[in-house]
């Protein structure tokens, strides 16, 4: 009986996988062959594009600030993300309710508005600045366009929504019987955060974490805009290859470092903590 | 049954009976025929709904629009092997050598194009027909210039004054005034299109911070306070005036005798287009005085249509902003696309000025 609705889902694998893999299949093949130009490529196999990527001190500069500004958004948007899912998950109103629902709309807004908005609060004569200027606390208007922090922020914004979902989930396996017995026994506050709450959501800290920073490392809109074409992330690099200089090899060679670079580090992340794990350095 | 003898009544009757032939003749044209454009969006395909759609389907046809720049609607074309989703595309100069290697569009039977005639000879060929033009400018804003202290800027090299540090805006490369802009630059620091250092040095001296890949966000950014000075196309400093910036534009000395850069629009046939007829009447409607008045009126360009160039001397910003005097606009900066090595010109870009 139950294989008999295993075999429903056949087809559909069948089909994303055509989708999904068939056309990526293309792409990377692609990568492998010589860019000659407008949608050009040689006839013989090569790494040309490849090298071309490590060898080159600009392409390195790029991969190098999409990790560290993605890393980064990832770390502050959990540190962020986790007292909002936090107080969401041990609230016992209705209210909880209406705030995590608050948080899917958000998350339907598309990134363009998302991202706009921020422009106009972080520009010369918007809130923030205008603010920071009145309390003498900067001498001249700060932008966030064309800068790293920028793309930081906006790649945090891209995400917080979904990591207040994400770890309102795992904040809600915890029993809070656990944090009383805990603050029965003597433990302050920051005890129960420190010995029971944080130990019990690590593997949630981890994946969540990992999640996030993949999105970040594919995120295009938030990087393209806030960069201000002075930032250069990998995801924007590829759309300025393709359209621009029409070079689709080229192109999907650097999606491929992405698509692998992403690949390696969640792989080795999991396995670091495995072994911080068994090596009793991570209580979780 | 009564005739009716009122000669008046009867010449009425015949005249409404003839205008209703010739007009059910010309309405059927184009019936069932979906004419594809590739273009901009917002205000440039608005204005094509306005005054060249209506018309279209007043003959029976129908108009839609493939919305891109034009270096996205060349991406689909390269990655569709030349085979177009659109019949008519918006070219841009910077294009021009790529489709030459290409081979995706067709001849154009310019006696088909009557309307040609409202362009000077250079403006229009077999391959391509013009369309607009566009005046390349350093647009600034009077008062925070009067502020600092600093005179109008005269040429790129003016934008470098230390007081003007993160207030400036240039166009990103990969925009589409990017390697028109980027050209004029290197023209004004002493190089040409062979020799782009000249112009990245000054470009570092600029030290710029924005980097725009859309006109309108420097509009958005003179209302701001973000920007007190940009290199964009006098168009949107028309539009940044009309929205009440104080702004004013300067076209850059480029070299003795050139002042300014013009960045030329085309449009072309696609080669897999089987709407040929109704092509070439959307681009002779193109080139109506009305049209190409409303468009730069719009959308900021530069009519070709010379007595649309006329009547924008009627208009107190256009006159203001933009250069009217037929001689000094032929003067400006082309750049000779063949001779720019792209790759070259990106790559130098790229690694000078991203962070």
């Amino acid at each position: 009986m139950e294989n008999r609705w295993i075999a429903y889902l056949i087809p559909p694998f069948i089909i994303t996988l055509l989708l999904v893999a068939g056309s990526q299949f293309v792409f990377i093949q692609n990568s492998f062959y010589q860019d000659l130009g407008l949608g050009r490529t040689g006839t013989d196999l090569t790494l040309t594009n490849y090298l071309k990527f490590f060898s080159d001190s600009f392409y390195l500069k790029t991969f190098w600030i999409t990790i560290k500004v993605s890393a980064i958004a990832a770390l502050l948007t959990l540190f962020l993300g986790f007292p909002i899912a936090y107080v969401v998950a041990r609230m016992k109103s209705k209210l909880a309710m209406f705030l995590l629902a608050g948080i899917v709309v958000s998350t339907f807004v598309t990134i363009v508005i998302k991202v706009f908005g921020l422009i106009i609060i972080f520009s010369a004569d918007g809130l923030i600045n205008k603010t920071l200027l009145n309390l003498g606390l900067i001498e001249r208007a700060y932008s966030i366009i064309g800068t790293q922090e920028g793309v930081v922020i906006g790649l945090m914004h891209f995400t917080i929504g979904f990591s207040v979902l994400l770890l309102y989930s795992v904040v809600v396996t915890v029993p809070p019987s656990l944090e009383y017995a805990a603050q029965i026994h003597g433990a302050s506050r920051f005890r129960v955060y420190q010995r029971v709450i944080i130990p019990l959501c690590a593997p949630g800290f981890v994946v969540g974490g990992l999640m996030i920073f993949n999105m970040c490392m594919g995120a295009f809109t938030s990087a393209a805009l806030l960069g201000g074409g002075r930032i250069l992330t990998l995801p924007v690099l590829v759309q300025r290859t393709v359209m621009m200089e029409v070079k689709y090899s080229t192109a999907a060679s650097i999606a491929f470092v992405l698509l692998v670079s992403v690949i390696l580090i969640n792989l080795f992340s999991l396995i670091a903590i495995r072994r911080l794990r068994s090596a009793r350095l991570v209580v979780a | 049954m009564k005739k009716n003898k009122n000669p008046l009544a009867s010449l009425g009757l015949a005249f409404g009976l003839a205008l209703g032939v010739s007009f059910s003749a010309t309405a059927g044209e184009f019936d069932g025929v979906t004419l594809k454009v590739a273009t901009w969006g917002g205000s440039w395909k608005a204005n094509m709904e306005k005054i060249i759609v209506p018309k279209f389907e007043a003959l029976g046809g129908k108009i839609e629009f493939v919305t891109g720049s034009p270096a996205a609607n060349f991406a689909k074309l390269v990655a569709g092997r030349g085979r177009a989703p659109f019949d008519v595309m918006e070219v841009l100069d910077a294009q021009v050598g790529d489709f030459a290697q290409v081979d995706y569009l067709q001849p154009i039977n310019l006696d088909l194009i009557p309307n040609k005639v409202n362009l000077q000879p250079f403006q229009y060929n077999t391959t391509y027909v013009g369309s607009w033009n566009t005046q390349e400018t350093i647009c600034y804003n009077t008062e925070k210039f009067a502020e600092l202290g600093l005179p109008a800027p005269k040429t790129y090299a003016d934008l470098a004054a230390s007081e003007l540090q993160d207030k400036v805006s240039l166009p990103d490369i990969n925009s589409g005034a990017g390697l028109a802009n980027f050209g004029g630059v290197i023209y004004a620091a002493g190089g040409d299109e062979q020799n782009i250092q000249p112009g990245l040095d000054l470009l570092k001296k600029i030290n710029a911070t924005k980097f725009w890949t859309r006109g309108g966000e420097t509009k958005t950014q003179f209302e701001s306070g973000d920007i007190y000075a940009a290199v964009v196309h006098a168009g949107w400093c028309t539009r940044a005036a009309r929205a009440g910036s104080p702004v004013m534009t300067v076209h850059p000395e480029i070299k003795p005798g050139v002042k300014g850069l013009a960045k030329e629009g085309w449009l072309g046939i696609m080669k897999s287009s089987k709407n040929v007829k109704a092509a070439h009447w959307f681009i002779n409607e193109y080139l109506t005085t009305d049209f190409q008045y409303e468009y730069a009126i719009n959308s900021g360009v530069f009519p070709l249509n010379k007595d649309a160039i006329e009547k924008m001397k009627g208009d107190e910003i256009n006159a203001k902003l933009m250069e009217l005097r037929p001689d000094a606009i032929s003067s400006m900066l082309r750049l000779d696309y063949s001779k720019v090595d792209k790759t070259a010109w990106i790559d130098g870009w790229n690694k000078t000025l991203t962070k």
